[in-house]
């Protein structure tokens, strides 16, 4: 392993990089034989993820001492304590193994808990079936009728049905006068409005705001990736 | 796709982030609706603040007409330097890395860097202390019951347009921090356009500035673009613009390069743009012109994402393309407003 200094170096930097989860696959891979195959590595390797833990947390920069002690201490105590010997049911273990021929207390508490269970399945049915009707609006064009629907009022979204979506559709979004030139993802198909957003919220990037300023950026300008 | 559905809230902070400065010299003022305009700076301040010299990282989501896209997010500010890392969760791989003003966007899959040094914020607080409106005037802001959001308790304001040429909002800001943690963008009826929000968020976390700083080291092997804006006015370009939208003013006008099969200035195609920009102390408003193609325009286009509109049409020998997260008819009132003078 001592293939020159700089290699050294660019390794061990990319083995830092890698702690951090900012390496790509080919990396990785190059950077992992390496850690098998060199102890030194892998002692860089923990030292890298000890440095991390200390950073990230107060509470693990402790001297390695009061680890010790602690353990001593503990080993010591349990030394103290009365060892309980108890024979096993045959009950209990019957219940083992028949699964739900529990007695008493235990299978009523097992038969309380099935009715929990039951009704959160059935929750997590509707909020899918929710989420779907949710996602798939605005890919859907908004029918004239439905247009003329909303604008006689009654905005109200609970759509149980669908066949009461569209006018869900058009009570919540304001209808564009022309062509909504928007695909199923939602993404305008013209990539050249898509350069004028960009360029749009670059300006917005620009100005003294720190955060969702430059996240707005990054979550628009997707052109130049091509 | 979780490029689009990200704009309420940067617009709300890029808003905010106007607002300081514009209400500069106002706050003295005594009397009913001084003291209004005070509140609104007064909360707004807060929050812009708090994004600025806060430590945090959280998980951020917005979601739009429907769509869904979120985002890593991390922010940490150390004596005068603040950065940023912030990484999309959605789609494809994108990360932004920010330091002070410069800005490295980067797609590690297809490894191409878009670099920008960023000297516009001097440019800002001339525009807008030349102007005597503030935002006191355009929008009100009411506080309703505290709520929790993110695991925080957090102050919840509505701020209310007080015409029909601009969007209404509903913010939620960390009651300990000041940290804007949800905001909802508001058509005139109420209806929710737009939401982002922190699903979590951690605040006042260790500064970690290393991790930002590393990475934007890292350009080896990355195709390097850096688009350049070059400052102009409108007059300069040979155009004029009557009476926009009430509370608008320019804070800046720029040419740029574009490309018209989408990409910024990374093809020889590039062509130059002219974008002038309008803000009202919460959003803001971009008009683009530039020389009508008949192989690249097309019809007039109306085109609405979540909060955002978009308006495209052809003037004479121009196209004009007018974007903001503002009504339909606001974008009109700018369109409509221009005027070509030679």
């Amino acid at each position: 392993m001592s293939s020159g200094s700089v290699t050294e170096a660019a390794l061990l930097e990319q083995l830092s990089a890698l702690a951090d989860g900012e390496v790509d696959p080919a990396d990785t891979a190059v950077a992992c034989a390496r850690w098998r195959d060199d102890g030194r590595v892998r002692a860089s390797w923990h030292a890298y993820h000890l440095i991390g833990d200390v950073l990230r947390s107060e509470d693990l920069a402790i001297e390695p001492s009061r680890d010790v002690a602690f353990l001593a201490a503990v080993r010591d105590r349990l030394s103290k304590e009365a060892v309980v010997l108890a024979p096993v049911p045959k009950a209990e273990r019957g219940f083992r193994d028949a699964g739900e021929a529990r007695p008493n207390d235990a299978g009523a508490r097992t038969g309380r808990r099935w009715p929990w269970v039951v009704s959160s399945a059935v929750a997590a049915g509707f909020v899918g079936v929710v989420g779907t009707f949710t996602l798939t609006r605005p890919s859907a064009p908004v029918p004239a009728e439905a247009q003329a629907l909303a604008s006689a009022g009654s905005p109200t979204l609970v759509a149980s049905r669908t066949d009461t979506a569209p006018t869900a559709v058009a009570a919540s979004t304001p209808a564009p006068a022309r062509s909504l030139a928007l695909d199923v993802s939602g993404v305008v198909r013209d990539p050249a409005l898509d350069t004028y957003l960009a360029a749009h919220k670059q300006f917005a990037g620009s100005t003294a705001l720190g955060v969702p300023s430059a996240f707005l950026r990054s979550a628009t300008v997707r052109n130049y990736g091509r | 796709m979780a490029s689009r559905a990200t704009s309420a809230f940067v617009l709300i902070c890029a808003g905010l982030a106007f607002a300081p400065i514009a209400w500069g010299g106002e706050a003295a003022k005594d009397g009913g609706p001084a003291a209004q305009a005070r509140d609104v700076r007064g909360w707004l301040m807060r929050i812009h603040d708090a994004a600025s010299r806060r430590n945090f990282q959280g998980t951020f989501v917005v979601s739009s007409g429907g769509n869904v896209a979120s985002a890593r997010m991390s922010h940490f500010c150390d004596g005068a330097n603040q950065y940023e890392r912030i990484e999309s969760l959605d789609g494809k791989a994108r990360n932004v890395f920010r330091h002070n003003d410069v800005v490295h966007t980067v797609w590690p899959a297809s490894r191409v860097a878009v670099v920008e040094q960023r000297d516009l914020l001097t440019s800002f607080p001339a525009l807008l202390q030349a102007g005597a409106d503030t935002v006191g005037d355009w929008y009100e802001l009411r506080q309703q019951d505290d709520e929790r959001v993110a695991g925080h308790a957090a102050n919840v304001l509505v701020v209310r347009a007080k015409d029909a040429h601009r969007y209404g909002y509903r913010l939620w800001s960390d009651k300990a921090s000041g940290l804007l943690l949800r905001a909802d963008v508001l058509s005139a009826r109420g209806d929710v356009l737009e939401t982002s929000a922190f699903s979590d968020i951690s605040i006042g976390v260790r500064s970690q500035p290393d991790s930002v700083l590393q990475a934007m080291k890292k350009l080896d092997g990355y195709r390097v673009l850096r688009p350049v804006l070059s400052p102009t006015t409108l007059e300069a370009e040979g155009w004029a613009i009557r009476q926009v939208a009430p509370g608008f003013r320019q804070v800046r006008c720029v040419n740029r390069e574009m490309d018209s099969a989408g990409d910024v200035a990374v093809t020889g195609g590039a062509h130059r743009v002219l974008q002038a920009i309008y803000a009202d102390g919460m959003t803001y408003v971009s008009v683009f012109i530039e020389p009508y193609k008949d192989n690249h325009h097309g019809r007039p286009m109306h085109a609405v994402m979540g909060a955002t509109q978009t308006l495209s049409m052809r003037q004479g020998d121009w196209w004009i393309t007018v974007i903001g997260d503002v009504p339909a008819a606001t974008l009109q009132l700018f369109a409509g407003a221009l005027e070509r003078k030679k």
